[in-house]
């Protein structure tokens, strides 16, 4: 039996060593922050955050707008987030209407715009983001690039347009609703939206799974053309090597507003309002305006404190025509139908 | 006693979630079976999860078993190389292959480029898009079951038989349809039965390439993320009862015939008659070989690679060891590594103590509910791993005692349970395999000289099921530390594993992190691998001095 000895106590030192390495944190009180931000945006204001509260540990988890409910959803009865920073209010409302968050009303809310607060101050807007259409402009001229939403439908852009994947995006979601709602304003029906995006899906070279995937497909030019949203394709420009521009589309753009809302039955809602309050102060946001290029939401900063790309944005951007209520009570319907009778119904036939 | 509070267990953890889907599904009547058949996405996707099924299958067995008949059979230069990188793809955990071909074979990927190149072809030579994709890759990671089923049928097989054949004037094909095929149709049956239920539950490869195509296993979760968890649980279901069907026709094409060889195999290698063969044959096995690594090579280069630099170069242009600096100084990118050790630890212990309990009372006791146990133990196994993540967010998201429901969604312990259930099978299988071949009257024979139940236990049994054991932990272990199918579905911030970690770098465009962390899981596979031969050795070794003494 002697000779079994050293095996097991190599085994058991192992299982000691493992226990040890596995040791849970160092006694910081951790604050979750569900967000598809990113990874820049978020370490910086975690790092900002921290900085003025030594106790306290920000963690973050990046996951997409859409992800980001469902998450709510299933965590239910036992919430592993604190706060929720990011995506678009469409989502915050249903979010708000499934009873998922909990109220809070900033020191700021009356310097937000009506469309860009929740009534019952469930969540309230941090940032606007316009939709724009972006190109590889390694492949694709200034001029020759699409200058309206129509264009893409161009048949010559057919096989060239990349589509992040519509059901988990905010910023595709968003864009297909506006089609829709635009085709309501004007038709009276959400036919003439339907055709559209019949005409996009026949011009979609593929619909690529997240967002880091399309900006690589679009940079190595597997396709030259894409929709996203304005932040993520500017910073994508300035911070990478990746050959992008972008078009704000000259009849009118989506213009979400991002919000943020304390989850309901948070571990550390007191922390994660401190939090909120802390991302959103007008030192924060013009921050987020200048390193992110974010456009912030708060109508009381003023443009020419903010850097050249948003003021161009601030300025440029015209709203889309449609009804707001319509396409938050409808997009869930819609981007059924979509998914289930459009995608692929033309791309590549 | 034991055999009830075993089938207690299973039926708790394995079969009470699947039922929760399934009533579920019924939650608004028959409304979401309805929405089911009405929509033209989930029969595509239905249509498509079959399409890949077979279309695996096939690929599988076009691969593999020309190449276990060419290793087993003859004898050619290259041929241990080519037999030590055979099993490679077994080591590329899912997520981390896709990735790997995706950056290889994808409309931009390496070796689409120097196709291009080569040939000066305005257009990538093809898109790694669609079903086909999807097939492509399994047919790499899968022809393995294919290529060691067949290895192993063929290691039995006496070649004398084909002699024997040959000399009473057979022809080669006769020899083949009435010879060699029915001796491995046992063999062939496993592996397509294997390969066919990993196809169908197959998530990381549709997910990745899905933009173009649809199957079940991710048709659930867009059904998820939309709001729609009723039509989730009927896909969910559909999925489930299609595999468990599949289970149930193989095993019974499986029984129909069965031959067996009298006496023991004798397999001989030959070297290749033809000049011909014999000149290209080492030049076509260095051809598989390079393919076979190039996937992990990718990874390795790709994890050197400066992110955002490799647009339209072949290769990355820049070089860099920032990555794995990374993964070293930062603590929190460490954390998914301590997660995953940890959790395939813990859920793959409790796979060793369970899955030792049950094969003990299936094999060798007579308890009542054995064969109830055998086929509950089995089951998991025919579940697609997206079934069980479900079923498990459908139970454990409260706690009700009264219906034996605790909270654990959101929670730790989640993932453990979750890869529990998935290796219950394996490791099961593995242990039963191995108490078939000890003597059964041998623990009577020690009880009878006096043994106590527990002396018996230790000394008998437990060395006779020890090979089994091994190789199943092993292989349990191997799974759970790379799983990703059921931890995207289930994991929470605090146990976040190294697939999802390596996704989330994905998502923030850190692609040479995400290298290097599935470097450092494909290391931890090669380390279980060997710590499991290594551990084998040492016990054997220990248990001869022992028995010398």
């Amino acid at each position: 039996m002697r000779s079994a000895d050293p095996l097991r106590r190599t085994l058991t030192l192992a299982c000691l060593a493992l226990v040890a390495a596995c040791g849970k944190g160092d006694g910081r009180t951790v604050l979750t922050v569900y967000s598809p931000h990113g990874k820049e945006l978020l370490e910086y204001y975690e790092q900002g955050f921290e900085r003025t509260h030594p106790d306290v540990d920000v963690q973050w988890v990046d996951m997409g707008s859409q992800e980001v409910l469902d998450r709510l959803r299933a965590e239910k009865a036992n919430p592993q987030a604190d706060l929720w920073f990011g995506a678009p209010a469409e989502i915050f409302a249903r979010a708000a209407g499934e009873g998922l968050l909990a109220p809070y009303t900033p020191t700021w809310a009356d310097k937000v715009p009506a469309d860009a607060r929740d009534a019952g101050a469930a969540w309230f807007g941090t940032y606007l983001t316009p939709e724009v259409i972006a190109y590889n402009n390694h492949a694709v001229t200034a001029a020759e690039a699409p200058k309206d939403w129509d264009d893409v439908l161009d048949p010559k852009w057919k096989g060239k347009v990349l589509i992040r994947d519509p059901i988990a995006s905010g910023s595709m979601r968003a864009i297909f609703g506006a089609v829709l709602a635009r085709s309501v304003v004007r038709t009276g029906s959400t036919a003439e939206g339907w055709e559209w995006l019949r005409r996009l899906d026949a011009n979609t070279k593929e619909y690529v799974l997240n967002p880091a995937l399309l900006y690589q497909k679009l940079g190595r030019e597997e396709g030259t053309i894409t929709l996203y949203n304005m932040p993520d394709i500017a910073t994508l420009e300035q911070r990478t090597k990746t050959p992008v521009g972008y078009v704000i589309p000259s009849s009118g753009t989506p213009l979400l507003v991002d919000a943020i809302a304390v989850v309901k039955g948070a571990k550390h809602g007191d922390l994660a309002t401190q939090f909120y309050e802390y991302v959103s102060t007008p030192q924060a946001l013009r921050d987020a305006a200048v390193k992110f290029l974010r456009i912030p939401a708060r109508t009381d900063i003023p443009t020419d404190s903010l850097p050249e790309i948003v003021r161009r944005a601030r300025t440029e951007v015209k709203p889309m025509a449609g009804d707001q209520k319509l396409q938050r009570d409808s997009l869930d319907a819609w981007m059924k139908y979509w998914d289930a009778n459009i995608r692929n119904s033309r791309r590549g036939k | 006693m034991l055999a009830l509070a075993l089938l207690a267990l299973l039926l708790w953890s394995v079969v009470y979630p699947n039922v929760a889907v399934i009533v579920g599904s019924f939650e608004r009547g028959l409304g979401d079976w309805r929405a089911f058949a009405a929509s033209p996405a989930d029969l595509d996707a239905l249509r498509g999860t079959i399409i890949v099924s077979i279309g695996s299958v096939v690929a599988a067995l076009l691969v593999g078993v020309p190449l276990a008949f060419l290793l087993t059979r003859t004898e050619f230069r290259g041929r241990r190389v080519l037999s030590g990188v055979a099993t490679l793809p077994a080591a590329l955990p899912p997520l981390v292959g896709v990735l790997a071909f995706l950056f290889l074979y994808g409309e931009s990927g390496v070796v689409t480029r120097l196709v291009q190149r080569l040939f000066g072809l305005h257009e990538p030579p093809w898109t790694l898009t669609g079903l086909t994709a999807v097939i492509f890759v399994h047919a790499y990671t899968m022809y393995v079951y294919v290529f060691l089923f067949v290895s192993a049928g063929l290691e039995r097989y006496d070649t004398t038989l084909d002699e024997a054949a040959m000399g009473l004037g057979a022809s080669r094909t006769l020899l083949l349809r009435r010879i060699t095929l029915p001796l491995l149709t046992p063999s062939l049956a496993g592996a397509m039965l294997l390969v066919f239920m990993s196809a169908l539950g197959s998530f990381s490869a549709p997910y990745v390439f899905g933009g173009g195509a649809r199957v079940l296993a991710t048709q659930i979760l867009v059904s998820k993320l939309n709001g729609a968890l009723g039509l989730a649980y009927v896909e969910t279901t559909v999925l489930a009862v299609t595999a468990v069907l599949a289970l149930l026709l193989l095993r019974w094409l499986e029984g129909r015939r069965r031959y067996s060889m009298a006496g023991k195999g004798r397999a001989t290698r030959s070297a290749l008659r033809s000049p011909v063969a014999r000149a290209l044959l080492p030049a076509a096995a260095a051809a598989v070989v390079i393919l076979l690594v190039l996937p992990h090579a990718m990874v390795v280069l790709v994890s050197f690679a400066r992110d955002g630099a490799w647009t339209t170069q072949l290769l990355p242009p820049e070089y860099t060891l920032d990555n794995y600096r990374k993964l070293a100084t930062d603590q929190e990118l460490w954390r998914p590594i301590t997660n995953s050790v940890w959790m395939s630890v813990l859920a793959t212990a409790a796979n060793a103590v369970v899955c030792f309990a049950i094969a003990y009372v299936v094999v060798l006791s007579r308890a009542p509910g054995r064969k109830a146990l055998a086929l509950l133990a089995a089951l998991p196994w025919a579940i697609p791993a997206t079934a069980i993540a479900l079923g498990l967010a459908a139970t454990f998201d409260r706690n009700v005692p009264a219906q034996l429901r605790i909270l654990l969604v959101g929670t730790f312990w989640i993932l453990p349970l979750a890869y529990f259930i998935r290796n219950i099978p394996i490791v099961t299988s593995a242990i039963e395999g191995s108490l078939r071949q000890m003597d059964a009257t041998l623990e009577d024979a020690a009880r009878g000289l006096g043994a106590s139940r527990w002396l018996a236990l230790r000394r008998v049994v437990l060395p006779a099921a020890r090979p089994g054991l091994v190789a199943g932990t092993m292989l349990a272990g191997v799974a759970a530390v790379g799983e990703f199918v059921a931890s995207v579905v289930l994991y929470t911030h605090s146990n976040r594993p190294i697939s999802v970690e390596i996704l989330a770098q994905v998502r923030s465009l850190s692609f040479g992190t995400a290298a290097a962390y599935s470097v450092l899981l494909i290391l931890l596979v090669l380390a279980i691998t060997v710590g499991a031969r290594w551990l084998e050795g040492r016990v054997a070794e220990s248990e001869r001095t022992v028995n010398a003494a």
